[in-house]
């Protein structure tokens, strides 16, 4: 199953890449920001992992652009950002975010939360 | 401080300073008046000087209120950046101990190791469950790192606001005299900021767990959309 890795920060990228790989998943992509998800993104990525803010297109308005295309309307979008206060979850969940990791976060609930959302990846 | 009331803030103390510079205005004039009203009749001295003194207070009292609005706007703000500033050095050395005590822990594994190899008929089902523990330790110091993608926006955040009161000094300084004006241009000043969408200004590292407890509170009471 591959999934797309987005967030500025190289430090977390390759620390969630490689808390995918621990939980067996070890096809990924990686982005920078959402203009450069949006290129990256294709019909073979069935899980999407990304952070809030970020330059040129954030994670929300990248969810938003993604939740209005064919390919892009129902893979799983979990978001994974320091915003952590309630009108900020309620905006990420209207842009169309799956589910919600607050920073810092530990392996085992970005485990919990990847297998809730395995079985509509896998659909 | 919210950015709206600093700005209400700032818009209230510009505009004291406006009406300062009117009473500076009406004042020369009053001076004026009072030189052609001596040459006139010393009889209306004591008036001109009563007059001369309303204004003089009308001046303080501007002057109070703009001094009192840029103080508590900048107290604020500054203080602000000044806890998210010792914020990123509480989280850093946080950071720093808890990896290095994994190292401790780490090295002490690969020291037990050293002594199962070493025995004539080593512990095969240990020396696994070791190196499992040692995958841990190593991977929760990889976790440990997540701390500087916050610390990057807590400074991105103490950044712009140093850059908001450069500016808002600028523009004060433009109101009293525009001889005064910074060699830096305003926008420039204002394109050094960082970028306002690749920050929170709420980025902390503290009550993790509390936080995400809220975010799941949320996305259970309100339907997630559906993937």
């Amino acid at each position: 199953m591959k999934f797309l890795v987005v967030d500025d920060s190289a430090t977390m990228r390759r620390i969630v890449i490689n808390s995918l790989q621990r939980i067996g998943f070890n096809d990924t992509v990686e982005a920078g920001d959402g203009q450069e998800a949006l290129a990256k993104f294709d019909s073979s990525v069935k899980f999407v992992i990304t952070d809030w803010n970020m330059p040129n297109m954030t994670g929300t308005e990248f969810t938003k652009v993604l939740r209005s295309r064919d390919d892009g309307r129902h893979v799983p979008v979990l978001m994974v950002t320091a915003r952590s206060v309630k009108e900020d979850i309620l905006t990420a969940m209207e842009a169309g975010v799956n589910n919600y990791i607050v920073k810092p976060f530990t392996p085992q609930v970005l485990k919990e939360k990847i297998d809730a959302l395995l079985p509509a990846a896998a659909a | 401080m919210s950015d709206s009331r600093a700005q209400t803030a700032y818009y209230e103390s510009e505009a004291a300073l406006r009406l300062v510079d009117k009473e500076l205005d009406q004042l020369r004039d009053g001076a004026e008046a009072v030189s052609r009203f001596v040459n006139l009749s010393l009889a209306d001295l004591p008036l001109i000087l009563e007059r001369a003194n309303n204004q003089i207070r009308a001046v303080l009292s501007h002057l109070r209120e703009t001094r009192q609005a840029l103080q508590s706007t900048t107290f604020e703000k500054l203080q602000t950046t000044h806890d998210k500033i010792k914020e990123v050095t509480s989280a850093t050395e946080d950071a720093a101990i808890n990896i290095m005590d994994a190292c401790d822990r780490a090295s002490q594994i690969v020291d037990e190791l050293d002594t199962i190899d070493a025995t004539e008929t080593p512990d095969r089902g240990k020396a696994t469950e070791l190196r499992a523990t040692l995958r841990d330790e190593l991977f929760m110091m990889m976790g440990a790192l997540q701390f500087q993608d916050i610390t990057s926006q807590q400074l991105a955040h103490a950044s712009s606001v140093l850059v908001e009161m450069e500016t808002r000094l600028a523009d004060i300084a433009n109101l009293f005299d525009s001889s005064l004006a910074t060699d830096r241009p305003l926008a420039t000043l204002q394109a050094g900021a960082p970028d306002e969408r690749t920050y929170d200004p709420n980025a902390t590292t503290r009550n993790a767990e509390q936080r995400q407890h809220l975010a799941d509170e949320i996305f259970t009471a309100v339907k997630a959309p559906a993937a």
